[in-house]
């Protein structure tokens, strides 16, 4: 089970929140095309180790929150607000 | 005293009451303070139980959690709890239990021929056996399996009370797992330091290997009394940590004593979830069994269990028992026994010299050195062993009544390793041994190899100022008495096997023999973790507590591999069974889900309502009556007269501000910018991949001002939709979202005279057509109640929303009710309602389905042209605008004395077994003649006014269906207008 | 140390009567100078501020639930100034109870996930989490707890609480007012 550092709310259990997919993929401009949109919305990469993904504190604050989670340990390395620059840790063995 | 082998001078049983029970259909006594199995014991029954695979007959092995074999099932009333071990379950007066796989009877079991027939039931004998004809895996080979393996049965018996169960949520800076001696040295620091310390420990006491040693008596009553001077210490014994689940969080099961039973209204176990900031695990080491013929005898025991029984029960296992060690630790079982004055028949030592050894001799025990055990006699329990010298030399023939075996202890490690520490093997205890480092916590004590009790005191200490440290506590000076030295102790030998004919279990508790283990490699699973699917070893409730490094060795010997290249079988959760009901909690039954009540429940209930689960909602289906025909007349009485219904659970969502209209042309794919104030619009909204999410009325109650109605279903999903696009996607537009589906009822009045009835209630505005004409929205005064209402229509027929704030609706539904009884007005319900919005062709959920697109239900016109809105770009996929797609089509029965069905595959005569489509939503129509019913038809628009079957294989039935337009009733929308 | 045998005894659960408006901030500043001239004082975040007419609690960033009396009109009520912020209200939508007595934590803590040791969750604190599958925002007062929960979960969460206080001795301490509720100074 994930326990969250929502910023808003403290350290809070998985279940108050809603995961919203992947939030390394930026939403393309408006017609940009139907590639760049296909890409966004289907393409993704499964990466072994630090991911960056959208939770929603529907049960406390109902904000977005910017995860960096490793996909292998859990283990949670920084809670950001939406508009935060990506910090991705660096990938072992990469 | 009850029981011939009760010797008396137990820990927990000096000074208990007597207490009668029942074993398999048999009166026993024992004393308070008892296990199950320390009672059967002291009676002298040695068989608990029948094994898994082969139905030989089983006693206890071991004296605790760690149980394999002795597992029961507790029947109270027409309950049954299958899987508890005998050996932790409490007597207590009147309890009856029965032993396991044994057919009909403990003593005389059928199925033990599987024992005679065991070299055609190898390991994965299923695998190959069973495999053909095919029809018989299902109907017989299955079905006589399932008889004859397994463990406990299930009581196929529902309580309607349900069982009590309880979850618990706990907090700590510590949980600190077992109380032995590493363990109550830990929290007693952790406490000192003014740490929160939960102090977990699946005994009903406190001491763990303390226990067995008179010597650590007064250090131990030392160290529990201190424990109550720590404020934020809590102690929880009978409490197992089940499993490590990551981020400080662990499941634990707590065993309740009686008097809290009582209090807690029956309840026998709580589930206790924690979330801590460290853990320490002083988990100990379990003693393991040696893999040799005849190794699972009722009577073999491990040395320990017998040290136990004796210790805490005043039990003698035996009369004459026999030895079998590798270890000086082991010795002290015999010691004790000697001491009690029971005759030790012989101690069998594989090392040639050891101190203890020297000791035994002193002390007149029959020392065997250098020997092992080959064969054990006695089928229902152990009569006599035979004792060889391992340099193959002589044989003896030894009378005995138990065998007390001990291989070595093996560090506790699931709960580490689940954690992700990694194992390493420690040649001088030949066993693995785990260290749990960083944020996670630390281990003590022989969980992490550190044998001797005041060694896993002081070693408890340690660790204790280690975590200590982390969290920033300096803990102050240990004040504690020193513990009593350790003796000197000789080096142990590992013995794993001893070779011989018959079997030799490496797993008790799924039959597993190393002889299985040695197949498994010999047909390729030489992986431990291949080889334990293959034979079934370390599953279960057992997850190689007892046997899992014997099976680990025994894989290294036959690859001729060190065991560090094996390694260990990495155990799940739980640590041992836990009953569905503690996992369930009070979640079940009428509470499984909440139930989301409407402001005027209890009005709908007094009304005669038929409730339906919406969601979490309770919504009225119909008033009074079964059949459709009290659904027609609530559905007739809207067409022809006035009807009002509770719409009260639809999503209703505030937005405000400067950005609301740029962000809802955003998430909808129609425009609401241009919607006028005092005016509300159909809008539909679509997912990023293009298909439809949802749909509802939207209204601009001011120029920065609107609400969202949503459909019941989709309300919590369209406000985390709106939140999450806005937060992530349009930050520069200034909006906010309220949920205000609770604050608002809202009731539908619908039907040619529905506006006479709503003029009778509403004060302002004004409702002539022209004032208030349809897809207006007012601020409105209804009944004197200040709310809103809404010239809307589900229907089809001239219709308003009303809303009021929930705790007027009481009221204001009154005051419609009398307003409305001149004109006939019917209260409808959710089925009703239904049957409306077919005939006009309005969609719901059965049509907003997640695979539909605005094209597919005919929405095209609403796609705005211009602009950005999420889902435009995958809306315009290929895919989606080829031929081919489903369309939302009317379907009417040739035949008008048919019925149509949901979920009715739509075909053609020629391809029967082709899905053209499907039957979303039927119903009987009020306006026209049978049924009519919404489809989903492949290019469904272009098939208008030709016939496919409509064929339901449940039902039998295959019907000829016309195609039409999905608006049955007033296609040009005059009735909403008028 | 205390043993489970030494759970604390004594519940007492109460429906409380309050009118409830959401405040939300655009702009943050500018709302709370109009609240404190409107006399209002805005909680800080996660926190619980208790007044004779008014309490506020925030749990959302940018926005304060404002309770006061039932049937009572006052400053809370006043509309905010569209370009500071906006307001919604929600009397209807949320069903306000207090849980208080030495077991109140017990009861709490079978169905609330969060920490609430006096320690870790003070009173003045304030939290927005599930219990029994449904939303509560939870205000530690001196006096107990206050709990909101929606209108339309109301009766399973009173149902849920009352069965679980059952071991507790809970009491049905019937409807209390805003004045016995704001009357809890200490904080």
């Amino acid at each position: 089970m994930l326990r969250i550092p929502c910023p808003h709310c403290g350290l809070r259990d998985e279940i108050e929140f809603r995961y919203r997919g992947d939030a390394t993929r930026a939403r393309p401009a408006a017609g940009a095309g139907l590639p760049a949109y296909t890409a966004y919305v289907f393409d993704r990469d499964n990466p072994l180790g630090w991911h960056v993904e959208w939770w929603l504190h529907v049960a406390g604050c109902r904000r977005l929150l910017k995860v960096v989670r490793h996909t292998a340990t859990h283990e949670i390395a920084a809670v950001l607000a939406p508009q935060d620059p990506l910090r991705l840790p660096p990938q072992e063995g990469s | 005293m009850p029981g011939p082998r009760r010797i008396g001078g137990g820990l927990l049983t000096s000074g208990g009451e007597p207490v009668n029970f029942r074993f398999d259909g048999r009166a026993f006594q024992g004393l308070a303070g008892d296990t199950l199995a320390s009672a059967l014991l002291a009676c002298g029954v040695r068989v608990l139980g029948r094994s898994f695979k082969y139905h030989r007959p089983r006693g206890a092995l071991t004296c605790g959690p760690e149980e394999p074999c002795a597992l029961v099932d507790v029947i109270s009333g027409d309950a049954r709890e299958p899987n508890r071990p005998a050996t932790t379950l409490a007597l207590h007066e009147g309890l009856v239990a029965e032993s396991q796989n044994r057919r009909p009877s403990l003593r005389f079991d059928l199925l033990a021929v599987n024992d005679l027939l065991g070299r055609f039931l190898p390991a994965g004998f299923y695998y190959k056996t069973f495999m053909s004809p095919a029809w018989a895996w299902e109907r017989l080979y299955e079905p006589l399996i399932r008889r004859a393996a397994g463990l406990g049965r299930l009581a196929a018996r529902v309580d309607e009370h349900g069982t009590p169960a309880e979850t618990v949520h706990d907090h700590c800076d510590v949980l600190v797992v077992g109380a032995g001696a590493a363990g109550l040295s830990a929290a007693a620091r952790l406490g000192a330091g003014g740490l929160r310390v939960l102090l977990a420990e699946a005994d009903t006491v406190l001491g763990g290997g303390t226990l067995l040693s008179e010597r650590w008596d007064p250090w131990r009553e030392e160290r529990v009394a201190s424990l109550a001077g720590f404020a934020t210490l809590r102690v929880l014994p009978r409490t197992t940590v089940l499993g490590a689940y990551g981020h400080g969080v662990y499941g634990l099961l707590e065993r309740l004593a009686e008097p809290q039973r009582e209090r807690f209204g029956g309840l026998t176990e709580r589930l206790r979830i924690v979330r801590t900031r460290r853990v320490l695990l002083a988990t100990g080491a379990l003693e393991r069994p040696v893999a040799f013929p005849g190794n699972d005898r009722p009577g073999v025991m491990l040395a320990g269990a017998a040290l136990a029984y004796l210790r805490r029960y005043g039990v003698a296992v035996g009369e004459r028992p026999a030895f079998f060690v590798n270890s000086d630790e082991a010795y002290e079982s015999a010691f004790a026994l000697h001491a009690a004055g029971v005759r030790c028949a012989a101690l069998v030592d594989v090392r040639r010299t050891s101190p203890a050894a020297e000791r035994a001799r002193a002390l007149g025990i029959p020392v065997h050195a250098g020997c092992v055990i080959a064969r054990v006699f006695g089928r229902g329990g152990v009569r006599a062993v035979t004792v060889a010298a391992r340099d193959g030399g002589r044989h003896v023939r030894v009378a005995a009544d138990a065998l007390l075996v001990s291989g070595g202890f093996t560090p506790v490690t699931a709960l580490a390793t689940q954690l992700g520490a990694r194992l390493a093997w420690r040649g001088a205890i030949a066993a693995f041994v785990s260290e749990l480092t960083g944020a996670a916590g630390a281990t003590a004590g022989a969980a992490r190899g550190v044998f001797g009790l005041a060694a896993a005191a002081g070693d408890g200490a340690r660790a204790a100022a280690l975590v200590a440290a982390q969290l920033g506590v300096t803990l102050p000076p240990d004040v504690s008495p020193a513990p009593p030295q350790d003796a000197a102790q000789g080096p142990l030998e590992a013995l794993w096997e001893v070779p011989g004919r018959g079997k030799a279990f490496v797993d008790l508790q799924n039959d597993v023999t190393a002889d299985d283990v040695r197949l498994a490699r010999r047909e390729g699973y030489e992986h431990l973790e291949h080889m334990k699917r293959y034979t079934t070893h370390g599953m279960a409730t057992d997850q190689g507590k007892s046997g899992g490094l014997l099976g680990a060795a025994v894989l290294a010997a036959a690859r001729d591999v060190p065991i560090e290249e094996v390694g260990q079988l990495r155990p799940r959760p739980y640590y041992e069974p836990v009953p569905f009901a503690a996992l369930a909690g009070p979640e079940v039954r009428g509470h499984y889900r909440p139930k989301r009540r409407l402001p005027l429940h209890e009005w709908h209930e007094s009304a005669g309502a038929t409730f339906i689960n919406a969601g979490l909602w309770l919504r009225p289906l119909v008033y009074g009556g079964a059949g459709w025909e009290p659904v027609l007349a609530e559905a007739r009485a809207v067409r022809v007269g006035v009807g009002l219904t509770d719409v009260s659970s639809l999503g209703k969502i505030d937005v405000q501000g400067r950005g609301a209209a740029a962000f809802l042309d955003f998430v909808y794919a129609n425009t609401f910018s241009t919607l006028p104030v005092g005016r509300a619009r159909y809008g539909i909204m679509l997912r990023e991949d293009g298909m439809l999410f949802d749909d509802g009325t939207t209204s601009r109650l001011a120029p920065e001002h609107f609400l969202i109605t949503t459909t019941t279903a989709n309300a919590a999903a369209v406000l985390e939709h709106l939140e999450f696009h806005r937060e992530a996607h349009a930050r520069h537009l200034e909006v906010a979202f309220t949920d205000v589906g609770d604050q608002w009822a809202q009731f539908a009045l619908a039907g040619p005279r529905s506006r006479e009835v709503a003029s009778a209630v509403v004060t302002e505005p004004d409702l002539s057509n022209g004032a208030f004409p349809f897809m207006a929205a007012a601020a409105a005064t209804i009944a004197g109640v200040s709310g809103r209402l809404f010239r809307i229509s589900f229907s089809g027929e001239l219709a308003y929303e009303l809303a009021v704030p929930a705790r007027q609706a009481r009221s204001v539904w009154a005051a419609l009710l009398a307003a409305g009884e001149s004109c006939g007005l019917r209260p409808y319900g959710l089925d009703a309602l239904n049957t409306l919005r077919i005939e006009k062709g309005h969609v719901t959920a059965a049509e907003l389905n997640g695979n539909t697109s605005a094209r597919d239900l005919g929405f095209e016109r609403m796609l705005k042209k211009d602009g950005d809105f999420i889902g435009r770009a995958l809306s315009e996929r290929p895919a989606l605008l080829g031929p081919g797609r489903l369309q939302l089509v009317g379907v009417r029965p040739v035949d008008r004395t048919r019925r149509l069905r949901n979920g009715m595959q739509l075909v053609v005569r020629a391809a029967p077994t082709t899905s053209l489509g499907y039957v979303t939503s039927c119903t009987p129509s009020v306006q026209l003649e049978g049924w009519v019913g919404l489809a989903l038809l492949a290019d469904g628009r272009s098939r208008l006014g030709t016939r496919v079957l409509g064929s339901s294989l449940i039902h039998g039935e295959l019907e000829e269906l016309e195609i039409v337009s999905p608006h049955f009733i007033d296609p040009e929308n005059q009735r909403v207008r008028s | 140390m205390s043993a489970p045998e030494a759970i604390a005894s004594g519940v007492r659960l109460a429906r409380v009567e309050l009118e409830v408006r959401e405040w939300i901030a655009f702009d943050e500043p500018s709302l709370r100078r109009y609240a404190s001239g409107a006399g209002i004082e805005l909680a800080a975040p996660q926190r619980l501020h208790v007044a004779a007419d008014c309490v506020t609690l925030s749990i959302r960033p940018a926005r304060w639930l404002l309770l006061r009396a039932g049937g009572t009109t006052g400053a809370a009520d006043s509309p905010v100034p569209s370009a500071v912020g906006a307001c919604v209200e929600l009397s209807s939508s949320l069903a306000a109870f207090l849980l208080s007595g030495p077991g109140a934590r017990e009861v709490l803590a079978r169905g609330c996930r969060l920490d609430l040791d006096t320690r870790v969750f003070p009173a003045g604190s304030a939290a927005a989490t599930l219990m029994a599958q449904v939303a509560v925002t939870l205000g530690a007062l001196a006096g107990g707890f206050l709990l909101l929960t929606p209108a339309s979960t109301a009766r399973h969460f009173e149902e849920w609480l009352t069965a679980t206080a059952r071991p507790f001795g809970v009491r049905a301490a019937g409807t209390l007012t805003f004045q016995e509720l704001s009357g809890d100074r200490s904080l």
